[in-house]
């Protein structure tokens, strides 16, 4: 039979490996011990006499049914339902937290909503469902079958269904066959085999009932052309079921239909096709051409560093694209011009960034969270208990990520040593990593004028990013996948800015030291949250460290898109006397976790933490406030150059803490 | 059989951005590509050339999906086999995939590298997209 189980194959991660749960196997186990159980039994004791008194066709009938219905259930308990790899980290760069929770498509004239799925990544197509049995999107998402300890999807509905009516079958057999043999044993019913028959008799009596009643569930549904889950949630009650084609079409897509094909454990063939430059151009129009030699011009003009930088400490963002604008544009000639400043600072590795990230960064202030979302996920699998010298900043995202953070000067550069594509994207912090390398915020020239390049990028995101979270604060109505990620109360509560088990959080943070934006400090609380930066040595700071989890220490530093805070200059006054406090109590080393991290894990754990913990985008709550701290201390020591000279930066923040920060 | 490639030929263009072409649910749950041309490979390629690649990869999804007598016949015989069928016989579907990826890896050989474009196979994405990877064009004068 072929197997489907949901494992890491070599294609696809369905779900990182979940405890193992005993209580899972129970009702399979028990349903399997009965199936087979009784089915011998009556096998062995009844069938002999139905053969010798009638014929022998009745058990060879009973044993093909019972295979039949062995068989079935073993395919539903073991395929693959049709469970979707996780999208992989470039694919959801549009979709982030200015991308609506829901996409409309139209099916067959009738609106149908996809939701994302902060699991998975994407948008689920229509009728696919997340199981959190599973942890997975299946496809054609049915219900969840305890019974066979297994989704019902796409793939193994029709196995499925043909257990049910197999099995129905098969309880009626049996049922039938051990009345048959004792009415005609009424007087022997003290013999053992009486007394099994019976016994058996009993038992498949007993299930008879719920399974026939699932088995008439099932075939109403086939004609209908619904899943399970679309008939109990209710979905088509008053108006058309889009995915019908007829009741016999559907029958028959049910039982005649291909085999789907399975998503996971596939083998994934390298690209065999080399692509290498110089590359055939289809030949120009006359606007393009045009539109050309202005970007040109642009693009020159932002070569040099000073330029990316002032530009970066404009509050000017460029004009944005059209919202509905959802394919990664081609980068902006901000970004291009930022992206070729940043190869020419890298020479140790191929630069690949991804500069459709910057794009929705810069074009609207609703749009930007490409980045931070990025330099979030890319933070997101790090430890940064391992490196804690090493700020994290974008990179490939990756829950797989090895946090190789202890490189320094070559970090960002190399990539890590992880294979990583993206040499600029090393220190370019909104440049994806391929490499999952993290830079240093080091003394090392290339990586503070690369960081600075990236971090002016950041912190202009970040400008946009403040009114991000105002706006979608303000329309709470509004479903943000973002939002759906975060705090379901609707409020982008403060509390969540003290989140610090965010890695991407420190990421940001991290990030931040360099660039030149002048933000007011909000409170430095959540900047002494960021691992050591080049000796940031914040009792807070050490403190998370302490944690030494995951969950306490990688407070992310990526400037967070969804928190106010990050506007410099409204944010609410009451917001930061309460910070200061909490920030002072977390400054002086805690004995177990922060205070202040207790209600913040609480709150994320409410807005659902395992979501939470695959938007670390949405931890973004405690970015801000370590991103105004970077800022400040960046304003402090705002000379030309954003290179570190050393010595300790003191920063001066909300309530008047101070830090110092070495660079 | 022994490869050997030097550094140089191992070394692809830099990968520029991804352009994702989303599923055309307009006519159900069947596999279909949307043929609108996204505006990022207007510089890129012909608008013809893609159309025509995604509509090919549409009828051969489509191909494999049909309600058939063969999709029937397999079934039947799977069902008959206690579908031990399925430890030696490759599915209709399966046989139609790879058809699909040697399509994809010849229009990739001959259309889309030479443009500085790759296509990967949308089966990787669980068929919810089809991923074209732009690469960045060093070629000079180009920007």
């Amino acid at each position: 039979m072929p197997v489907g189980l949901s494992v890491d194959g070599a294609l696809g991660y369905p779900s990182p490996s979940r405890p193992f749960r005993p209580s899972r196997y129970v009702p399979v186990s028990a349903a399997t011990a009965f199936l087979v159980g009784a089915s011998t039994l009556f096998l062995c004791f009844t069938c002999p006499w139905l053969a010798e008194r009638f014929s022998s066709s009745i058990p060879l009938y009973n044993v093909v049914v019972f295979l039949f219905t062995l068989a079935n259930f073993c395919m539903a308990t073991f395929m693959d339902p049709g469970i979707f790899p996780r999208a992989e980290e470039d694919e959801d760069k549009e979709d982030d937290f200015r991308a609506p929770l829901y996409k409309t498509v139209e099916v067959r004239g009738i609106q149908v909503r996809m939701k994302w799925c902060s699991t998975c990544r994407f948008y689920r197509p229509p009728r696919c469902s997340h199981c959190s049995v599973c942890d997975n999107c299946v496809e054609e998402f049915d219900h969840h079958c305890p019974w066979v300890n297994n989704c019902i999807g796409r793939r193994n509905y029709r196995y499925f269904f043909l257990f049910l009516l197999s099995l129905t079958t098969h309880i009626m057999n049996v049922f039938g066959f051990s009345l048959l043999y004792i009415l005609h044993h009424t007087k022997h019913l003290d013999q053992v085999d009486s007394g099994v028959t019976m016994a058996v008799m009993c038992v498949s009596g007993l299930f008879f009932v719920p399974v026939a009643g699932l088995t008439g569930f099932h075939i109403v549904l086939v004609a209908r052309g619904r899943t399970t889950n679309e008939q109990v949630t209710g979905k088509f009650r008053g108006g058309v079921n889009p995915f019908t084609h007829g009741c016999l079409k559907n029958i028959a897509h049910v039982l005649c239909g291909s085999q789907a094909p399975r998503y996971l454990g596939r083998l994934r063939k390298p690209h065999s096709v080399e692509v290498q430059p110089p590359f055939l151009r289809p030949p120009l129009s006359e606007a393009q051409l045009e539109a050309k030699a202005v970007d040109n011009g642009i693009q020159q003009s932002k070569s040099s560093l000073e330029i990316m930088e002032s530009q970066s400490t404009d509050a000017d963002p460029p004009p944005p694209p059209k919202p509905e604008h959802r394919y990664p544009g081609m980068p902006h000639t901000q970004n291009e011009a930022f992206f070729q400043s940043e190869c020419s600072l890298l020479t140790e590795a191929p630069p690949t960034p991804s500069l459709y990230k910057y794009r929705p960064s810069y074009s609207s202030p609703g749009k930007n969270h490409t980045a931070s979302t990025h330099s979030s996920k890319m933070s997101r699998g790090n430890s940064m208990t391992e490196s804690p010298s090493v700020p994290v900043t974008t990179g490939q995202p990756s829950y797989r990520s090895d946090p190789s953070l202890s490189s320094r000067g070559g970090a960002g550069c190399r990539g890590g040593g992880e294979g990583g594509k993206a040499g600029s994207g090393g220190l370019g912090g909104a440049s994806t990593f391929g490499g999952r390398s993290y830079p240093s915020f080091t003394d090392t020239l290339l990586q503070s004028a690369a960081a600075s390049c990236s971090s002016s990028l950041r912190s202009a995101h970040t400008a946009h990013n403040a009114l991000g979270p105002l706006i979608s604060e303000g329309t709470t109505s509004t479903s943000y996948k973002s939002l759906a990620n975060q705090t379901r109360n609707g409020s982008l509560s403060y509390e969540s800015l003290l989140t610090h088990s965010e890695s991407p959080e420190f990421e940001s943070a991290a990030h931040e030291l360099s660039p030149p934006r002048p933000h007011p400090p909000h409170s430095l609380s959540t900047a002494a949250g960021a691992p050591p930066i080049s000796g940031y040595t914040s009792p807070f700071l050490s403190a998370q460290q302490r944690e030494g989890s995951l969950q306490a220490c990688p407070a992310p530093l990526r400037p967070s898109p969804n928190r106010a805070f990050l506007r410099p200059t409204s944010s609410p006054p009451s917001r930061a006397p309460p910070l200061s406090p909490r920030a002072r109590s977390l400054g002086s080393p805690p004995p177990g976790p922060a205070p202040g991290h207790t209600p913040l894990g609480k709150s994320l754990s409410y807005a659902g933490g395992a979501e939470l913990q695959h938007r670390p985008s949405s931890s973004g709550g405690g970015t801000p406030m370590q991103n105004s701290t970077i800022k400040q201390n960046v304003a402090n020591h705002n000379t030309p150059s954003h290179k570190p000279v050393g010595g300790v930066k003191k920063v001066t923040g909300v309530g008047g803490t101070t830090y110092g920060i070495s660079v | 059989m022994a490869e050997t490639h030097s550094l140089q030929d191992l070394r692809q263009a830099a990968v520029t951005s991804k352009v994702f072409v989303q599923r055309d649910y307009t006519s159900g749950t069947i596999c279909k590509f949307q043929t609108k041309f996204p505006a990022e490979l207007e510089s890129r390629m012909d608008k013809q050339q893609f159309e025509e690649t995604i509509q090919t990869l549409n009828n051969l999804y489509a191909e494999a999906e049909k309600l058939g007598g063969r999709s029937y016949l397999e079934g039947c015989l799977a069902c008959l086999t206690a579908y031990t069928i399925f430890l030696c016989m490759e599915t209709h579907y399966e046989k139609v995939l790879k058809k699909i990826a040697k399509y994809i890896q010849e229009q990739n050989e001959k259309i889309y590298a030479p443009l500085g474009l790759l296509l990967t196979d949308p089966i990787e994405r669980g068929l919810r997209v089809v991923e074209i990877t732009i690469f960045e064009d060093r070629s000079i004068g180009s920007r």
